[in-house]
């Protein structure tokens, strides 16, 4: 009898683990590589808020996040239990959208920087992953501790996490997400829309 | 002495009740109880447990309140502020103010059991009070002094209660059922409040109170604008937020009361 259960265990894992083995996998990186990296991508971030202004800057800074920043992995992180309830199309909808939303929520805020200070203070192992601590000074305003949570993506060190202040900026935002499904009666669709609706709000406002 | 504090808490707990009255009776007025989903849907139900947030539409209310309250007062005057005031006028009253709440910090360190953290909270406040002249600087700090906040809210965390409820309070924002018990205590915790009383110690005990919350509002406009432009759902956010920050508090507590052990312990080599 216990032989019939894991077998049959084993039969409804399977596609499970093979849903798994076909997403990016995730590794561990040391802490030097990881503080190395976070000091590379703050230079680039840096140079662009510096250097560039209005439509440039924003493109400029969409392009860096997509190069350094795990997108897809955080899309599916922030899409939570749901993943399971939307369909393969919905999916991949939410992961358009998600790309697009990312981009202009990190230039919100960053476009009205200007003369930014970056300093890389030391790197930790926090749970999975290494986060890399670091502070961030504008003048005329307080300097703010900012942690980066790396992880290695297919071989490539990428950002997964932003931490501020104790909180997870993926954990926020799929906290945000899950309660605009369920105030909708669990329909992902509705999330698409409002996160449609987001995206031409932003555009509009450029 | 002893019936002037007597009539002053009186007049202050009536003035109190009367102006919360109108919102409970509102609060339950609007049946403001979430519905759970149905068992058999067991993973929408278990989220609805984990979420812990039965009174959702209530709180949803008191959100728009606030955000009203917010958008046509306290953020114009907060960003008034900002405009005569420079950052650094602004970091000497948030250590000013933060100096204030010291001694309620450290009664609660004391009530947790972490006595380091007691004992920096202590120095903190000896040092600040003196060498910073009332608390305006902040030179503890560069003697290794750290601030650590705390409140009775996280006391009742580290004695084990649960959090509770999540409650959106009028005026006060996000809390829980168990912060919620923060407040009197917060209120009476100062040295205002251990002073005798007096009509000039009342008058700064409000005007500080005033200060306190300009000055914090005026730190959070960056972030506070982020959200609400960002978010998808600002409630829910919030929400996380604050869920997130208290849990961070307790473990930024445990991290400063770490004990180093005295160099004697260390064992000799050879």
């Amino acid at each position: 009898m216990y032989l019939r259960r894991l077998i049959l265990g084993a039969v409804a894992a399977a596609p499970v683990l093979v849903a798994m083995g076909g997403a990016a996998k995730a590794d561990a990186i040391s802490p030097d590589a990881a503080k190395d990296f976070i000091n590379q991508s703050g230079q680039k971030l840096v140079n662009i808020v510096n250097s560039q202004t209005g439509s440039q800057k924003s493109e400029a800074l969409r392009q860096l996040v997509n190069q350094i920043v795990a997108v897809d992995l955080v899309g599916d992180y922030v899409l939570g239990r749901y993943i399971n309830v939307a369909t393969p199309q919905q999916h991949q909808q939410f992961q358009t959208l998600f790309h697009q939303l990312l981009s202009y929520n990190i230039t919100y805020q960053i476009n009205a920087y200007q003369g930014v200070a970056f300093t890389v203070n030391g790197a930790t192992q926090q749970g999975n992953d290494m986060v890399v601590d670091t502070t961030i000074t504008t003048p005329g305003k307080a300097p703010a501790d900012v942690g980066w949570a790396v992880d290695e993506i297919d071989g490539q060190p990428k950002i997964v996490d932003v931490i501020v202040a104790g909180t997870s900026l993926r954990i926020t935002t799929r906290n945000d997400y899950a309660s605009v499904i369920t105030d909708n009666g669990g329909q992902v669709s509705a999330l698409l829309g409002a996160m449609q609706k987001q995206i031409d709000k932003f555009s509009a406002a450029q | 002495m002893l019936e002037k504090t007597k009539t002053t808490l009186k007049y202050g707990l009536r003035h109190s009740l009367a102006a919360i009255m109108p919102c409970l009776l509102l609060a339950t007025g609007l049946s403001g109880c979430a519905t759970a989903p149905p068992k058999s849907d067991m993973a929408d139900y278990q989220a609805y447990q984990q979420l812990n947030d039965p009174l959702e539409p209530t709180n949803r209310f008191f959100y728009r309140v606030n955000d009203g309250l917010d958008t046509y007062f306290m953020k114009p005057v907060a960003q008034g502020y900002v405009h005569v005031t420079t950052q650094g006028i602004r970091n000497h009253v948030g250590y000013f103010t933060s100096n204030i709440g010291e001694p309620a910090r450290l009664l609660n360190f004391m009530a947790e059991g972490m006595p380091r953290a007691a004992g920096t909270s202590f120095m903190r406040f000896l040092i600040n009070s003196t060498i910073g002249i009332g608390g305006i600087f902040d030179p503890a700090s560069a003697l290794g002094y750290k601030e650590t906040d705390t409140d009775f809210g996280l006391t009742l965390a580290i004695w084990g209660m649960a959090p509770g409820p999540y409650l959106y309070l009028p005026l006060f924002g996000p809390s829980g059922a168990r912060d919620v018990l923060n407040l009197p205590v917060e209120y009476f915790a100062t040295p205002m409040e251990a002073a005798p009383a007096s009509d000039a110690l009342t008058n700064f005990s409000r005007a500080e109170t005033g200060l306190n919350l300009i000055n914090t509002r005026a730190n959070f406009l960056a972030p506070i604008d982020q959200v609400k432009a960002t978010a998808l759902d600002p409630y829910a956010t919030f929400r996380s937020l604050y869920r997130q920050s208290r849990a961070s508090q307790i473990q930024q507590i445990y991290i400063s009361d770490g004990r180093t052990p005295p160099p004697w312990t260390q064992s000799q080599q050879p």
